[in-house]
């Protein structure tokens, strides 16, 4: 069974800190090990900072972390309706998240931008 | 300090300034722009340069310093609501200044503004990143970290892979949440004067222990946009980035390799990550 935990945090740099501690918390429920979580907090601050980049005018990044059995998905969302530029893959931003997760994937849909990756823990 | 081989290096030149990554001063908001301003004459720099490597004359440095001190000035100016005097932002910003000069190749072709705005402005942040930790982390965090350090190190050893927060918290007969609260205070400081080894970016040469992977390397500066910034980080720095994100490298397997400990490794990647993420939000929220 899928837990889901929802963030909504101001668009802004210095709110960071909470969604990393968040997914860190729920890394540690999922007994991933101490380098899969660091490895998570590094995705989560990328993902981040990637979609503030290009926030525009939208106030609010929305987080959403799903946790399953060993595995944690997150989903990081802004809206974005006139800067509909998704990450492109030849990024070292890009590089970063897919080095750091199991998968990676971006989207724009109905005037938001997604950012969304998948780890799984436990493998030390 | 041995260089990197740089062989064949000029697709950098098309890499800087797109105005979002890192922007350097002349895209910043236009009354300030120093260097517009007062003009520092880019040929007569260049001529100063080309000298200075051929001589390494304390004359010729002193006076790259000069022409270059608007930029520093700059730079510690969106630093000056922290509660530091100017005069010693500007103090701190020139160290970076200087390591710049010291480092920077002609055979880069970028603008030396924009390969050391990274420098200048990666000495600001350590410098209140030292006093933070100074100021406002309490003892017992610091002293909690500390331990924490040394627990994962013997876990680690003991079990032959990364332990997880439960039995970090066992082994330190702490509750998780303390354990949690010391990991944070790791990377949100991430301070490495308290245990880092000897030597710091004196060390040995990485290069050594590692041997050519430089082609990679360049093409992690190219494909990155980020070619200057990543240029100007600290030589271990740019290896810890490439064997973790494009060597496919674990945290323990590069400290292993280097000889540092996995804790170090991820304390100076996020450093690292942190500076390079600076460009990116500071800009826009001071823009």
């Amino acid at each position: 069974m899928t837990s889901t935990v929802q963030l909504e945090i101001p668009a802004s740099g210095a709110y960071l800190a909470v969604a990393r501690v968040a997914a860190t918390g729920l890394a540690a429920q999922l007994q991933f090990t101490y380098e899969e979580i660091d490895d998570l907090r590094i995705a989560v601050d990328e993902a981040c900072t990637q979609l503030l980049a290009r926030r525009g005018s939208a106030t609010t990044l929305n987080v959403a972390y799903h946790l399953d059995d060993a595995e944690l998905r997150v989903d990081v969302s802004i809206e974005a309706p006139d800067r509909g530029d998704p990450l492109a893959r030849d990024t070292f931003a890009w590089q970063i998240l897919a080095a750091m997760t199991d998968e990676v994937r971006e989207q724009s849909e109905a005037g938001r931008l997604w950012l969304s990756f998948r780890k799984a823990g436990g493998r030390g | 300090m041995a260089q990197l081989p740089q062989g064949g290096r000029t697709r950098v030149t098309e890499v800087p300034n797109d105005g979002r990554v890192h922007r350097g001063p002349e895209g910043a908001d236009g009354g300030v722009a120093p260097l517009n301003g007062r003009s520092v004459d880019r040929g007569h720099a260049k001529d100063l340069f080309r000298r200075f490597v051929e001589t390494r004359n304390p004359a010729l440095r002193e006076e790259l310093v000069g022409l270059h001190l608007p930029l520093v000035e700059y730079l510690a100016r969106r630093f000056r609501n922290r509660g530091e005097p100017l005069e010693d932002l500007v103090q701190v910003g020139t160290i970076g200044l200087l390591k710049a000069i010291d480092r920077f190749d002609l055979e880069r072709e970028v603008e030396f503004s924009t390969y050391a705005t990274p420098t200048i402005v990666g000495e600001l942040k350590r410098h209140f990143r030292d006093k933070g930790w100074a100021v406002r982390v309490p003892r017992r965090l610091q002293e909690l970290n500390l331990s924490l350090n040394k627990v994962v190190a013997e876990l680690s050893q003991e079990i032959g892979r990364s332990p997880t927060i439960a039995e970090i918290a066992t082994k330190a007969r702490l509750p998780e949440e303390e354990v949690l609260e010391g990991l944070d205070t790791s990377n949100a400081y991430a301070v490495v004067s308290l245990d880092a080894p000897a030597g710091g970016e004196d060390a040995p040469a990485v290069s050594e222990h590692i041997g050519a992977e430089d082609e990679s390397l360049e093409a992690l500066e190219y494909r990155a946009a980020l070619g200057p910034l990543i240029a100007g980080l600290p030589e271990r720095e740019r290896w810890i980035l490439y064997l973790r994100f494009f060597g496919g490298m674990t945290q323990s397997q590069i400290a292993g390799r280097l000889g540092i400990s996995q804790m170090h490794v991820s304390r100076l990647l996020n450093r690292t990550l942190a500076v390079l993420r600076e460009g990116l939000l500071e800009d826009e929220e001071t823009g």
